[in-house]
C-alpha cells in the first residue's frame, strides 16, 4: 500500500463545560489513500463532523483537541503553528460545508468570494484570477453571467455548486464533503452527487464524504467508516458493508430505510387486506388554491403556492402527499388544519358543506376532528411547559375527561405511543428528551383528541434514520386500531410507498399524478414522477452517469 | 404536577441569581431600595434649614449642606424615593403597554397590525425629549405628570421590539400546535408565548427604568418638575441654581450624581446578566477560555491541548 | 403617513391641553405684547373663530408651504429664520458627534467581539456603561467645571468667540471648533458605549454563522474575515439605530446645548418653552419630526445600497 494521503491517529476532542468535559471524539484513527472516496457515516451526535473540523482545526469553542495526530504531507496539523494552519487550509484540504446554503457571505457576489481564495492562496493576479474564476464556474455548469450574482439570487442547488467551485479553486489533493446535499431536494441532490463524481473522474482528487445516509454513501464510496457516540465502530470496504457489515449498528442503519424499488415487503406497515374503507369521503378538497403576496420595496407580486388542488379521502385511508420543497405540500397541510385561509376553494369534512374560505372562526368541533403533527418535534413543543401540560391542555379544552381521570388518561396516552413509564415522561420538559421521544409526545397530543383525520407533515424527516421506522409504525398501528385517516406528507417517495395506500405527487402547487402506491411506483406515467422514483432507487448513480455518457456520445 | 425543578423558569432565575454581574446589580438595587424605604427613620429632616448654607462635609453633616442650608446626605436619601418610584413605575407601565400593544399587533397581524404599527411608528418618530419638555411645561408638576410624560414618550420603542418578537413566535410550530388543539388566542398569548418572552420583558423593564430615571432627572434639572419636592433631579436643579459649581461646592452635586450613576449602572449590570443567561454560548466560551493554558488563542484555529505535555 | 399623523398630533396637542391655552397666553402677554404680535399669534394658531376643521385645513396648508408663522419672543422675526440658523449649529455639533461616536463605537464593538473574552472586552463595556450611567448633563457640567472653569482649556459656552466674525475665515472656523470640542467630547463619551455594545452583540451572532466558519476554513486572514465577512454583515442592523439617532440629532442635543449655552435647536426650544412662544415650539417640533422621517428614509436607501438582499 502507498503512503496514505491523510492519516488520523488516536484523535480525541473534548467539549469543555463547567462540569466534566464531554468526549465528542474518542480515539479515532483512519487513513485515506490517494484517489479514493472515503465515507464517514453516523447519526446526529456521533462526532463525524467534529472529526473533520478537527482535521481543519476549525472547531469553534468550546472544543479542544486533546490528543492525536493528523498527518498530511508528512506534517502533523495538530503540532504546527497557528499561521501555518491558515496556510495549509484550502491548499491541501478544502471543504464543502454541511449547511452550504448558508456558507456564502450574503453581501458579497459569488465571484468576489471565489476570488478571495485565489488572491489569498495562489500567485495568480489580475486577469488570471478572473479567468480562473470563470473556468471554475464553467466546471460546475454555472453560466458566467452569474458571476456578479449575490447568493440569495441563486437556487439552493446553484449555491451548492458555487461552494464546490470554491472548494476546487486551488485543486487541493483532498476535498472534504460534509453532508453536502442534506438541505437539497432529492433530484437536485442526485444531480450534485453525479457532478461531484464526474469532476473527480476528470480532475482526480480524493474525497472524504461525511453523511448520515449510509444508503447514499454505498452508491459511490470505496471505503466506509461508521461512527457512533464519538467512536469508530466499523471500517470496511463499501462492498463488505453493503453485504450487511459486521457490527449490529451498521446493520441497523442499512435496514432502517424503505426502498422505492423492488417488490414491496409485507408487514404491519402495508395496507391490511381486510381493511374496508368507508364509502363516503371523510375529507373532500375542492379546487383549493392559495397565493401569498410577496411585497418588495418597489412592487408586490402574488405567488401561487397551491393551485387548484382537488382530492377525496375515505375513512381509514392513508394518503401519501409527496413533493419537494416549494411544491406546496406544507401549505396544503396548513390549509386543511385551517391555520391559514385558502384564497379560493373549499374543504369539506364529513360532507359538512360550509365554505371554509368565508368562515371567520374555526369551530371547536373541527379542532377536535382534525389534528396536525409537525416536522420539527422541538419546535412544536413549548420549551417552558412539561409533557403533562402539552397533553392536558387539549383534553381540558375539549372537556374530554374529568379532573380525576386526567392524569391517568395522559399516562395511557403516553404509553400508547411507546413512552413508558408514562409517569416519568409526563414530568419531563422537551429539552430532557431525545428527538424521537419528543415526536412521540407530539403524536400522543394529536391522538389524545381521538381525531378523525391526522395530517402528518414530514414527521420523520428531522429524526435519526434508525428511529424513523418506529415512528412510521405508530401511525400504521393507529390506523388499524382506531380506523384513523392519515394524510402523510413527505419528500421521500420510498417512505410514502411504505405507509400509504394512495400517493399524490405534488409539483409546483398542483397534483401531477395520483394512483395507488404500488401502481404509481411500478408504472409511473408522468416524467416528474419517473425522475423522483429513479432518484429514490438504488443504482441511480450509474443510470445518471450513463445518461450523461449517452449525451456526450450523441 | 407542578414540579419545577428543571423548568426553564427556574433555570433562568437561578442562572441570573448565580450570575456574578446580575448578582452585584441586584444587591446594589436592594441597598438603595432599603435606604429609600427606611431612610426617613435614619436621617435628619431633609427640608429643614440646619446649618450655614454650602458648608463642607463635617461630622455633623456628613456630606455638608446645600445652598438652602439643608443636609445633603438626608436630601440624597430622601430624594431617591420619588426618583426610584417614578423610575420603576414608568418601567412597569412601559413594558405593560408595550407588551399589550406590541403583543396584540404582532400576534393578530392583518388590519389590527396595520393600525397599531402606524400608532407605534407615529410615537417613534415623535421627538421624545422636546415633547417631554413641552408637555412637562404645560402640565401641573408632580410625580404623576412625570410618569405620564415618560410613559407617553417611551412606550413605542418597547412595543416595537415586543411586536417583532411576537411575530416570530406567532409563526412558530408550538403556537400553530396550540391553535390546532383548539386553544383560545388570549390563552396562547399569555400561557404559551409570554413565558418565552421573559428575558425580553425583564430586560425591557430594566431598560425602560434606566431611561425613566435619566429622563426624569433631566426634566427636573431643567426646572420642569415640582421644584419644591426633594428628588435627585431637584437636588441637582438647586445645586446648579445655587451656583454650586462656580463656588466649588462639589458635595452638593456629587452624591446625587453618583447615586444616579450607581443605580443605573446596577440596572445595566442586571441586564448584562440577563443577556449572558439568555446566551449560554457566551458563558460556555468563558469556561472554555479559562480551561486553555496561557497559549494565545487565535480566532478560527482550534487549540490543541495534550494532557501529557 | 407618519408625517401626516405627526402633523395632526402637533395640531391637536395645544388644543387638548387643560384649560384654554390661547386664553392663558393672551392673559399672560396682554400689555407686554404689541397688538400686531397678538394678531400674529392668533393667526399662527388659527385661533380665529373658524370651526376646528377649518383651522386644521389652514394649519396643514401653511405647514406644507413651510410657513411656520412668526415668533412671539423674537417678534417680528419669522420662525423659519430663527430655526434655520439654530439648525446649522445643531447639525454641526450633534451631527458630527454622532458620526464620530457611531464610527468609533462600531469599530470598538467589532474589535472586542472578535477578541471576546480578551482584556479589552472585559474592561471596555463596564467602564463605558458606568460612564453612560451618569446623567448626561451632570457629566457635562463637571467637564465644563474642570476643563472650562478650572483649567480654562475650553471656552465656557457659545458657538464661537466674540472677537471673530462669522464667515468663511480661519479664525472663525478654529474658534467654532474650539467651542464645539468639549460639548462634542462629552456627547461622544456617553453615547460610545451604546454603539459599541450593540455592534458587539450583533457581531457575536454573526460570528456564529456558517459563512464565517466557511471563511475560516478557507484559510483567509483574520483581518479579512473580521471586516469583510463579519463586520460588513453585522453593521446592517445597526443602520436602523443610527438612522433613529440621526433623526433625533436635532432634539437629542437639548441638554448639551443648554449647559454649554450653544445656540442650537435644543437651546432654542427651552427658550421657546420658557417664553411660551407657541409658534416657535410648533416650528421646532415640526423640523425635528421631519428630520426623523428624512433620516429614516436615508437609512432605507443606505440599506438598499449595502444589503443586496433588499434589492431584487
Amino acid at each position: 500500500m502507498n503512503k496514505p494521503l491523510l492519516s488520523i491517529e488516536n484523535l480525541c476532542v473534548n467539549y469543555i463545560t463547567s462540569g466534566r468535559p464531554i468526549k465528542a471524539v474518542n480515539n479515532v484513527s483512519f487513513e485515506i489513500q490517494e484517489g479514493e472516496i472515503f465515507g464517514l457515516v453516523g447519526e446526529s451526535g456521533s462526532g463525524k463532523s467534529t472529526v473533520i473540523q478537527a482535521v481543519l482545526r476549525t472547531l469553534p469553542p468550546p472544543a479542544v483537541i486533546t490528543d492525536g495526530k493528523v498527518v498530511i504531507n508528512d506534517k502533523d496539523i495538530l503540532s504546527i503553528s497557528d499561521t501555518e494552519v491558515l496556510k495549509y487550509r484550502w491548499k491541501e484540504i478544502s471543504i464543502v460545508m454541511q449547511s452550504a446554503l448558508n456558507a456564502l457571505n450574503p453581501v458579497l457576489t459569488i465571484s468576489e468570494q471565489i476570488e478571495d481564495v485565489l488572491r489569498e492562496h495562489s500567485s495568480l493576479q489580475g486577469q488570471a484570477i478572473q479567468d480562473r474564476t470563470e473556468e471554475l464556474l464553467s466546471l460546475i455548469d454555472i453560466d458566467i453571467s452569474r458571476l456578479d450574482s449575490y447568493p440569495h439570487q441563486l437556487s439552493g442547488g446553484m449555491r451548492q455548486r458555487v461552494v464546490i467551485a470554491i472548494a476546487l479553486a486551488l485543486m487541493p489533493p483532498l476535498i472534504i464533503m460534509d453532508e453536502p446535499t442534506t438541505a437539497l431536494d432529492v433530484i437536485v441532490e442526485r444531480e450534485i452527487i453525479a457532478k461531484i463524481i464526474e469532476l473527480r473522474k476528470n480532475l482526480g482528487f480524493t474525497i472524504l464524504f461525511i453523511t448520515h445516509d449510509l444508503n447514499l454513501l454505498l452508491e459511490f464510496a470505496d471505503r466506509v467508516a461508521v461512527m457512533k457516540n464519538g467512536k469508530l465502530v466499523e471500517m470496511d470496504s463499501a462492498q463488505n458493508i453493503r453485504g450487511g457489515g459486521k457490527h449490529d449498528y451498521t446493520q441497523k442503519l442499512i435496514g432502517s430505510l424503505p426502498s422505492a424499488s423492488g417488490p414491496r415487503e409485507r408487514g404491519m406497515l402495508s395496507k391490511p387486506e381486510n381493511l374496508s374503507l368507508g364509502s363516503q369521503p371523510i375529507l373532500e378538497i375542492q379546487n383549493l388554491s392559495k397565493s401569498f403576496i410577496d411585497s418588495g420595496i418597489f412592487n408586490s407580486t402574488s405567488i401561487d403556492v397551491v393551485k387548484n388542488v382537488s382530492f377525496q379521502i375515505y375513512p381509514g385511508e392513508i394518503i401519501g402527499l409527496v413533493g419537494e420543497s416549494g411544491s406546496g405540500k406544507s401549505t396544503i397541510a396548513k390549509l386543511i388544519a385551517r391555520l391559514i385561509r385558502p384564497t379560493s376553494g373549499n374543504i369539506l369534512l364529513n360532507g359538512n358543506n360550509k365554505k371554509v374560505s368565508e368562515a371567520q372562526k374555526v369551530p371547536l368541533e373541527y379542532r377536535k376532528q382534525v389534528q396536525l403533527v409537525f416536522q420539527d418535534p422541538f419546535g412544536s413543543l413549548n420549551s417552558v411547559h412539561t409533557v403533562f401540560h402539552h397533553l392536558a391542555r387539549p383534553l381540558v379544552r375539549h372537556r374530554l375527561v374529568t379532573k380525576q381521570n386526567l392524569f391517568q388518561t395522559i399516562i395511557e396516552n403516553l404509553e400508547t405511543v411507546g413512552l413508558k413509564p408514562g409517569e416519568a415522561f409526563a414530568r419531563k420538559f422537551p429539552h430532557e428528551m431525545s428527538g424521537g421521544e419528543r415526536q412521540r409526545v407530539a403524536i400522543a397530543r394529536a391522538l389524545s383528541l381521538n381525531p378523525d383525520l391526522i395530517i402528518a407533515d414530514e414527521p420523520t424527516s428531522m429524526l435519526d434514520v434508525s428511529i424513523r421506522m418506529e415512528i412510521l409504525e405508530i401511525f400504521a398501528r393507529m390506523r388499524i386500531e382506531k380506523n384513523l385517516t392519515i394524510i402523510f406528507i413527505t419528500h421521500d417517495l420510498a417512505s410514502a410507498r411504505y405507509i400509504a395506500d394512495r400517493i399524490f405527487v405534488l409539483h409546483n402547487g398542483s397534483i401531477v399524478e395520483e394512483n395507488s402506491a404500488e401502481q404509481l411506483i411500478q408504472s409511473p406515467k408522468e416524467e416528474y414522477t419517473k425522475q423522483l422514483i429513479k432518484a429514490a432507487s438504488p443504482g441511480w448513480l450509474e443510470s445518471l452517469s450513463l445518461d450523461n455518457g449517452d449525451m456526450k456520445n450523441a | 404536577m407542578n414540579q419545577l425543578h428543571d423548568s426553564i423558569f427556574v433555570r433562568w432565575v437561578t442562572g441570573i441569581i448565580q450570575n456574578r454581574k446580575a448578582k452585584t446589580g441586584v444587591v446594589i438595587i436592594f441597598i438603595f431600595l432599603f435606604l429609600a424605604l427606611l431612610g426617613p427613620l435614619m436621617t435628619q429632616d431633609s427640608t429643614a434649614f440646619l446649618s450655614t448654607p454650602l458648608s463642607p462635609p463635617s461630622s455633623e453633616h456628613l456630606l455638608g449642606t446645600n445652598g438652602q442650608g439643608q443636609d445633603v446626605l438626608a436630601q440624597t436619601i430622601i430624594g431617591s424615593r420619588q426618583t426610584l418610584l417614578v423610575g420603576f413605575a414608568t418601567g412597569i407601565l412601559v413594558v405593560f403597554i408595550g407588551a399589550l400593544i406590541g403583543g396584540i399587533s404582532g400576534y393578530y397581524g392583518g388590519k389590527i397590525d396595520d393600525f397599531l404599527s402606524l400608532l407605534i411608528n407615529v410615537f417613534l418618530v415623535m421627538p421624545g425629549l422636546p415633547l417631554m419638555v413641552i408637555l412637562a411645561s404645560w402640565l401641573p408638576p408632580g410625580p404623576a405628570t412625570l410618569t405620564g410624560v415618560l410613559v407617553l414618550t417611551g412606550w413605542a420603542w418597547n412595543a416595537r421590539v415586543i411586536r417583532s418578537q411576537m411575530m416570530t413566535f406567532r409563526s412558530r410550530d408550538f403556537v400553530s400546535a396550540a391553535i390546532v388543539s383548539g386553544e383560545r388566542n388570549i390563552r396562547i398569548i399569555i400561557v404559551e408565548i409570554m413565558p418565552r418572552m421573559l428575558s425580553l420583558l425583564a430586560s425591557s423593564f430594566i431598560g425602560a427604568s434606566i431611561y425613566a430615571i435619566g429622563a426624569q432627572v433631566g426634566l427636573e434639572f431643567l426646572g420642569l418638575g415640582d421644584v419644591s419636592t426633594v428628588t435627585w433631579g431637584t437636588n441637582l436643579y438647586w445645586a446648579s441654581n445655587d451656583m454650586a459649581l462656580l463656588t466649588g461646592s462639589w458635595w452638593t452635586f456629587v452624591p446625587t450624581g453618583l447615586s444616579i450613576a450607581i443605580v443605573s449602572f446596577a440596572l445595566t449590570l442586571i441586564n448584562f446578566g440577563i443577556d449572558e443567561v439568555t446566551n449560554p454560548r457566551l458563558i460556555a466560551e468563558r469556561v472554555w477560555r479559562a480551561n486553555i493554558p496561557t497559549k494565545k488563542i487565535v480566532n478560527g484555529v482550534t487549540p490543541v491541548v495534550k494532557s501529557h505535555e | 403617513m407618519a408625517a401626516w399623523a405627526a402633523l395632526t398630533l402637533n395640531f391637536f396637542i395645544p388644543r387638548l391641553m387643560p384649560g384654554d391655552p390661547a386664553a392663558i397666553i393672551f392673559a399672560r402677554f396682554r400689555g407686554k405684547l404689541k397688538p400686531e404680535a397678538i394678531q400674529a399669534l392668533r393667526e399662527t394658531f388659527g385661533l380665529t373663530n373658524e370651526p376646528l376643521l377649518g383651522q386644521y385645513w389652514s394649519y396643514l396648508k401653511s405647514m406644507l408651504i413651510g410657513d411656520l408663522g412668526i415668533s412671539i419672543a423674537y417678534f417680528p422675526e419669522p420662525v423659519t429664520n430663527i430655526i434655520s440658523s439654530a439648525l446649522l449649529w445643531t447639525i454641526f455639533l450633534a451631527g458630527v458627534s454622532l458620526i464620530i461616536s457611531f464610527s468609533i463605537g462600531t469599530l470598538l464593538g467589532t474589535f472586542i467581539a472578535w477578541n471576546r473574552g480578551g482584556k479589552l472586552d472585559s474592561i471596555l463595556p463596564p467602564v463605558l456603561a458606568f460612564i453612560g450611567a451618569f446623567p448626561y448633563f451632570w457629566l457635562a457640567m463637571v467637564a465644563l467645571y474642570i476643563f472650562g472653569f478650572e483649567l480654562s482649556w475650553f471656552p465656557l459656552g457659545h458657538a464661537y468667540g466674540e472677537n471673530v466674525t462669522p464667515g468663511f475665515n480661519i479664525s472663525f472656523i478654529l474658534s467654532a471648533l474650539h467651542h464645539a470640542a468639549l460639548p462634542a467630547l462629552t456627547m461622544i463619551l456617553v453615547s460610545l458605549g451604546g454603539w459599541m455594545l450593540s455592534m458587539r452583540n450583533i457581531m457575536i451572532t454573526t460570528l456564529g454563522t456558517d459563512y464565517i466558519s466557511f471563511a475560516h476554513a478557507k484559510g483567509l486572514p483574520s483581518l479579512q474575515i473580521m471586516l469583510r465577512y463579519a463586520a460588513r454583515n453585522a453593521i446592517l442592523p445597526n443602520f436602523t439605530g443610527f438612522g433613529m439617532a440621526l433623526g433625533f440629532v436635532l432634539s437629542g442635543a437639548l441638554l448639551t446645548e443648554i449647559i454649554f449655552s450653544y445656540p442650537g435647536q435644543g437651546y432654542l426650544l427651552l427658550q421657546a418653552v420658557r417664553a411660551q412662544d407657541f409658534p416657535l415650539m410648533q416650528g421646532l417640533f415640526m423640523t425635528i419630526t421631519f428630520a426623523v422621517l428624512a433620516a429614516n428614509w436615508l437609512v432605507d436607501i443606505a440599506i438598499l445600497i449595502f444589503d443586496p438582499r433588499t434589492r431584487k
